[in-house]
């Protein structure tokens, strides 16, 4: 997002030919975007547009950088960060407070699930999803179910590979962040897991209707679940593919959690820092 | 990040300027993970070129100028004219209106009255582990390489801030640790004069960011400006050490350090790829503005060889008025000495569609800020060329 040449100043029409909301008006609503790149004049463009009634009413960001942390301080809007916007939708109702740095979405409904792949000698297994599954017919995904209630996820994660697959033995290597996905209003928080197996048989149950064992690198091309690869690589690195940058960020902070603060969330808060260096503060209330 | 009980006093119920300053500071403080606001010596602010920041900020210069007054010493970057001689430099009336208004806030805010992109040839000049708050790439590199000052590449907003405050967050170069070279620049040429500029293009762009540690290198302050400017312009570099010379080299710590080496060659391939003009309509000096120093060297080399295309010299007021005599020469010879202003942030597209100059900096920025195209010397190669 660059405000510069990017949004109007007088009216808040967003004026970018490359942006996907060209068009829209940011006025009086919550902008949501990945980072600010452009012109630091971008600033002086946001205070422009708040000091005309046309700003947004607050922003959110994955990652903010000095431009549009500085255009928010200087017009007072409420800014938060840290926040994964891949999950917000055009037209979500959001409830952001500046102060304490959350974004809530009282509309959308948060599902934590487990995804979990099995490795043996180098390959992964991944399963085609049937057509009597209740999401993501005919995708391809790891070994996957739903959290109930408040079980650890890794029994969870044990329990849907032994009825996935009917492999019993099977050693954890790795869990990864959660990464979370959207779904109408339903977003998917997934946990991810790596186990090693001394196997390739596979007893598939009800759930699925094929089974592949695949190198990481083959997923490249295979119609998958959301954010497969990135499940993958969030457990082995290794698997990410070439070319992808740094640059999403990494699914934290209950972003969408239905009624979860981003302080708030259990199983993301206080790894902000560890997990992604780099510039990223607390989102701060900057109104008047 | 912790304020003082003053710090927060001023965020919570200071004049409307200081609250937006210290909220502002603190939000940058956190995004990058400093501590603690520290005290600044000076302050250096950028945005004041009405082509530079347009109407978007004038408006909030403007409207930020209304309660805003700053306390510590601070200077300001060239305005896009000659507050004087603009109409001579093809300024329409209206950006010239809108120019002065700029001015006039930044002088209600009580900065000097000078607008240059030199504040260390001009008495804003810091001392040894002073800690500041300059934005202008040019002046921040030089004043943590040559000075030994310490300062970030701030954003205009973020200096004008600590020019009203009096203090600037505690991270980056204002760290110690931070301050260590990242590689090292084993420079197999002789470098001289306008070889300084070409050094730093090429050096900044191998290394896109991080703090140079040059070996083989000597300058004088005046070559370590141009230095400056130039690897600035090309990498995200605000600081250089040079071996046995600039202030810092000893503390460097250069074990283990990633090395690239410079030849002549490089050098010359350099001046021939930011060379994308062939004949010159006007030869530029500036960028950054000259020193009084070099308004003589100018002056002798126009008295040699009389330029048969307009020359334009960019310096500061102070400058010019120690090299009056100087100034008067290079007037004699067909040449405008300029103040004010600088090379890239004024309105040269209005006269002139290929530049030629010696600096870097405006070697990089001519051609995206002012469509120019061009020609990129030495300055004895450029009046020989030129001469009539």
């Amino acid at each position: 997002m660059s405000f510069l040449g990017g949004v109007d100043r007088e009216s808040g029409a967003v004026v970018d030919p490359a942006s996907d909301i060209r068009g829209e008006s940011v006025a009086g609503r919550v902008l949501a975007f990945p980072h600010g790149k452009g012109s630091t004049v971008g600033s002086y463009v946001v205070y422009g547009l708040a000091k005309r009634g046309r700003g947004p009413a607050a922003i959110v960001n994955g990652r903010t950088e000095a431009i549009v942390a500085t255009g928010a301080i200087l017009g007072g809007i409420p800014l938060v960060d840290r926040i994964d916007v891949s999950i917000l939708a055009s037209g979500d109702r959001l409830v952001v407070d500046g102060d304490a740095g959350t974004v809530v979405l009282p509309e959308v409904t948060e599902r934590p699930v487990v995804t979990a792949f099995l490795r043996n000698k180098g390959r992964v297994l991944i399963v085609l999803r049937g057509e009597r599954v209740g999401t993501f017919r005919g995708q391809w995904s790891g070994i996957s179910g739903y959290i109930e209630g408040e079980e650890p996820a890794l029994r969870r994660a044990r329990q849907e590979v032994r009825e996935e697959t009917g492999i019993g033995e099977a050693r954890l290597v790795a869990r990864g962040p959660v990464i979370r996905t959207r779904l109408e209003s339903t977003v998917f928080a997934i946990h991810p897991f790596l186990f090693d197996v001394a196997t390739r048989r596979v007893r598939l149950d009800w759930e699925n209707v094929e089974a592949r064992w695949v190198r990481p690198q083959d997923l490249e091309g295979i119609a998958t679940v959301p954010r497969l690869r990135d499940v993958l690589a969030s457990v082995l690195p290794d698997a990410r593919p070439a070319g992808r940058g740094p640059g999403r960020p990494p699914a934290r902070g209950g972003g969408a959690g239905a009624r979860r603060g981003r302080r708030g969330s259990r199983r993301t808060g206080g790894s902000r820092r560890a997990s992604r260096p780099g510039p990223a503060g607390p989102g701060r209330a900057s109104g008047p | 990040m912790r304020l003082t009980p003053r710090q927060r006093e001023l965020r919570d119920h200071g004049t409307k300027a200081e609250r937006t300053s210290m909220r502002l500071l603190s939000a940058l403080g956190e995004i990058y993970e400093a501590d603690r606001l520290i005290r600044i010596a000076s302050a250096h602010v950028a945005g004041a070129s009405y082509k530079m920041v347009g109407d978007p900020g004038l408006e909030f210069i403007e409207d930020f100028a209304r309660d805003a007054r700053i306390v510590v010493p601070a200077t300001v970057n060239p305005l896009g004219m000659d507050l004087d001689r603009w109409r001579e430099q093809g300024v329409p009336e209206v950006f010239a209106a809108n120019q002065r208004r700029i001015a006039t806030a930044y002088r209600r805010m009580g900065v000097r009255e000078s607008f240059s992109c030199t504040p260390y040839l001009i008495g804003n000049r810091p001392k040894f582990g002073e800690h500041i708050a300059w934005a202008e790439s040019s002046a921040a590199c030089f004043a943590n390489s040559v000075l030994g000052a310490r300062t970030n590449r701030e954003g205009g907003p973020s200096a004008l801030a600590s020019a009203v405050t009096g203090v600037t967050p505690n991270y980056g170069l204002h760290l110690d640790g931070e301050r260590h070279a990242t590689a090292v620049v084993d420079v197999r040429a002789r470098v001289r004069g306008a070889g300084f500029s070409l050094l730093g293009l090429h050096v900044g762009r191998e290394l896109g960011e991080g703090i140079a540690y040059f070996r083989g290198i000597r300058g004088t302050e005046s070559d370590l400006k141009w230095l400056s400017a130039s690897i600035a312009s090309t990498g995200d570099i605000s600081m250089f050490h040079i071996e046995r010379s600039t202030p810092e080299w000893r503390s460097a710590r250069t074990k283990g350090l990633p090395r690239i080496t410079v030849t002549a060659r490089d050098l010359r391939d350099v001046r021939q790829e930011f060379t994308t003009g062939a004949d010159a309509d006007i030869i530029g000096l500036g960028s950054p503005q000259l020193s009084s120093e070099e308004l003589h060297q100018v002056a002798d080399l126009m008295e040699k060889n009389r330029p048969r295309i307009p020359v334009w010299v960019f310096t500061s007021r102070g400058a010019r008025d120690v090299a009056a005599a100087s100034v008067a020469r290079i007037e004699a010879q067909g040449g405008r000495v300029l103040v004010d202003t600088c090379l890239e942030v004024t309105l040269i597209e209005n006269v002139s569609k290929t530049v030629a100059t010696p600096s870097g900096k405006a070697a990089v920025y001519l051609p995206t800020l002012c469509g120019q195209k061009i020609v990129m010397d030495d300055i004895e190669s450029l009046f020989r060329r030129y001469a009539s």
